[in-house]
């Protein structure tokens, strides 16, 4: 049998769906394992060519129960960042080392059909140091067919780039979140997530030549999930669609698929196919082949201007493989290999035109323990 | 607060409630609140009355539709739970086997009494439509034997727990659900029949709270030419299983407790790997009278 | 305030929709059906270290960010 899951544990919540057996006002969120997580991160991109840049990250994850009301989560993450990243469009590539920590900490209270959660969260590296709060709650209905949630975060970056460019430079962002979360039936459910982004203040990448932001950048993002199981197969397909624009001009369709395969002997397999297409800013500065090997100069007109191939137009496309085992309910082991690839012409339009095909691989491993 | 022991015939065998309270009318009066519920679905589902649901609807084997509330329905949902996860072993309609297996005296059924039988047995081949079933062949039947003792086990314990026991246990011929512990904290002592030394126990759980089921070879069998003939029937051959003497497990709920210890007992040697998974703690007696445990002292 | 986008519009008018929706055509499940549900594979949450690697990845790649959860703290990728 492919099970992955105990089917002591799926007898159990059956029985515990009997009439009149399961406890009166149990609070559904409150999570009565602890979890302990790893996860160790490989990712190298590049261009035809030449390497570009190198992440080594391993990333640790703690869910401790408190008590059957509260519980405390803890993230924390280390990059290593090496390698090399253009200075403008596709070229004048170099070198780049940093080392970045973050963590954040989440302390969550639980209700009967609520919950309420705050995150503290920061982010340093050399150059660059966040801090933020976020607030975030959920409430379902009693029949647990219908959740909503909401969220709030708040951060502080001060960015102080080693070329010292700029000093001191400061960044506020503001985001908020809400989302329902519907069951259509027993195999299939739905979720909606509406999300907006503010931020302020120094928007630049302090590394790129030519690179004028706004000092304003307003978000939206409106992302649709759907989950099905499968019947005769035990598969489940998840699928997302995102839409997301921004007050830069960028205008972009996310669209993924992921399929889990039960294997035997508690293995799972996970194909995944992502796609994203994207519109540049308003204010990106195409390519012109005559500048080389400089710059493009933006028009003289422009205030705002960025040479910068993230605020391209491009399609992208992840190719995903994910082989998971979970010998017993308490173990999982994972690993996951991924290749992305972007290029300015395969825009769904005229894409952006003068960059280096850009891909990139990554391959993941972790290890789970839940107590 | 004292304890008090309240016994009562049911099921064919025999129960008890066993509570604190604060003196022996209260007991009384609360004891009779367990008991009235377990009589309740004994006299629902039990297949040896003709006035019962499960008679009514096994009368009508071939008929007329029955209509059936949502109690019912709800145990019929977790009947199809147990009946897919155990791959088609675990069958509500397999009890006309029992025309064929009469364990009080000592006689293989010959293979033309079993056939027609086994025509007669398939939980897929029953009927069921919004809220009505029906049995599609005169002389199919239904019952709840492998999961209705633990079930009214469980009701029974909630209905203490709603007038407020905090203190007891509920134990219907070996399945025993706990409510609470003992009044000064200490667990309940519950123990497990020895399936070969009838009156003796093989082991002692201590139990604060969750419900203990138990399956075993020793319940009702005859014994010939040296082999062992137990009332745990293969729905597929007709025949009993032949491996485990006794099956006990641990659940929050006696109801998943006994689905399980019965689907170890029809699963035979591989249901060593079944309780082994489950993640809950068992007690399985071997043919040769071993003890294999998991997480029980 | 300035006025908000026709997505933010289209976003709140997609959630009272789903609300309003499944109130009266969908019938609700039962709690003795949810164990497909139940399934991590079925959740949305599954794996946060995987997901805070995808994002994280993605929005150093992309100009596009943001997924179900609310951002806490940002990071020089940008």
């Amino acid at each position: 049998m492919a099970a992955t899951e105990s089917l002591g544990g799926r007898i159990l919540a059956a029985a515990l769906c009997l009439p009149g057996l399961a406890e009166p006002a149990h609070a559904d969120g409150a999570p009565d394992q602890g979890l302990i997580a790893f996860k160790y991160l490989d990712y190298l991109d590049y261009q035809p060519g030449r390497e570009r840049v190198r992440i080594r990250a391993p990333s640790l994850h703690l869910l401790l129960p408190l008590s059957s009301r509260w519980a405390l989560g803890a993230t924390a993450i280390h990059d290593a960042i090496s390698g090399a990243s253009p200075a403008f469009h596709t070229r004048a590539i170099s070198q780049l080392q940093d080392e970045r920590h973050a963590a954040d900490l989440t302390l969550t209270r639980f209700f009967d059909d609520a919950s309420l959660g705050l995150t503290a969260a920061y982010s340093n590296e050399a150059d660059y140091r966040s801090r933020g709060l976020a607030l975030s709650g959920s409430w379902s209905t009693e029949d647990r067919n219908r959740s909503w949630s909401a969220g709030l975060g708040l951060s502080k970056d001060v960015i102080n780039p080693v070329t010292r460019l700029v000093v001191d430079e400061k960044k506020r962002v503001l985001d908020w979140t809400l989302g329902l979360t519907q069951v259509l039936n027993p195999r299939q459910v739905l979720q909606l997530t509406l999300g907006h982004n503010r931020a302020r203040g120094y928007l630049n990448d302090p590394y790129k030549v030519s690179h004028e932001r706004p000092r304003a950048r307003h978000a939206t993002r409106l992302l649709l999930r759907f989950n099905q199981h499968l019947e005769d197969g035990g598969q489940t397909l998840r699928w997302s669609l995102r839409h997301y624009q921004d007050s830069y001009g960028v205008r972009a369709q996310t669209a993924g698929l992921e399929f889990v395969q039960p294997l035997p002997w508690s293995f799972s397999l996970t194909p995944s196919l992502r796609l994203h297409n994207q519109r540049r800013a308003a204010f990106y500065v195409e390519v012109d082949p005559e500048a080389a090997p400089f710059a493009t100069q933006p028009p003289e007109d422009w205030l705002q201007f960025s040479l910068d191939q993230r605020l391209s137009s491009f399609g992208a496309r992840t190719l995903g493989l994910k082989l998971a085992w979970q010998p017993t309910p308490d173990w999982t082991a994972d690993v996951k290999l991924e290749h992305y690839a972007q290029r300015g012409d395969w825009y769904l339009g005229s894409g952006s035109t003068g960059l280096a095909p850009f891909a990139a691989r990554s391959w993941q491993v972790g290890l789970s323990r839940s107590f | 607060m004292p304890i008090f022991h309240h016994p009562f015939p049911a099921l064919g065998g025999r129960a008890e409630i066993v509570l604190a309270a604060a003196d022996e009318a209260e007991a009384k009066r609360l004891a009779q609140l367990g008991i009235d519920e377990v009589l309740r679905i004994e006299h629902k589902y039990s297949r040896y009355r003709a006035d019962s649901l499960i008679g009514r609807i096994n009368a009508q084997a071939g008929g007329e539709p029955v209509e059936l509330d949502d109690e019912t329905l709800a145990l019929l949902r977790f009947a199809d739970t147990l009946h897919l996860d155990s791959e088609g072993l675990f069958d509500p309609t397999s009890g006309v086997l029992r025309r064929a297996w009469d364990f009080k005296q000592p006689r293989l059924p010959r293979p033309d009494e079993l056939a027609p039988l086994l025509a007669l047995i398939g939980w897929g081949r029953v009927e069921r439509e919004g809220k009505t079933l029906r049995l599609p062949q005169a002389g199919m039947e239904l019952d709840f034997g492998g999961f209705g003792k633990e079930y009214a086990a469980d009701r029974a314990a909630t209905a203490l727990k709603a007038a407020g026991v905090r203190h007891g246990h509920v134990n219907l011929a070996g399945d025993i659900r706990v409510l609470g512990p003992k009044p000064d904290g200490q667990p309940w002592q519950i123990g497990i029949q020895h399936p070969r030394q009838p009156g003796k126990l093989i082991a002692s759980l201590p139990l604060r709270q969750g419900g203990l089921a138990t399956s075993g070879d020793y319940e009702r069998y005859f014994e010939l030419d040296g082999q062992r003939y137990c009332h745990v029937l293969n729905p597929r051959t007709g025949w009993p299983v032949r491996f485990w003497r006794s099956v006990s497990v641990v659940a929050p709920l006696t109801v998943a407790a006994g689905a399980l210890s019965s689907l170890a007992m029809l699963k035979e040697a591989d249901g060593l790997m079944l309780l082994q998974r489950s993640g809950l703690p068992f007690l399985a007696i071997d043919p040769d009278g071993a003890l294999l445990r998991d997480a029980i002292h | 305030m300035r006025r908000p986008s026709w997505l933010v519009l289209l976003g709140l008018l997609g959630l009272l929709g789903l609300s309003g929706l499944s109130a009266c055509s969908i019938t609700p499940v039962q709690p003795w059906e949810k164990g497909l549900l139940a399934k991590k594979a079925m959740g949305f949450e599954a794996d946060r270290l995987e997901a805070g690697f995808a994002e994280h990845i993605y929005t150093s790649k992309e100009a596009a960010a943001g997924g179900a959860g609310v951002g806490a703290s940002g990071c020089g990728c940008n």
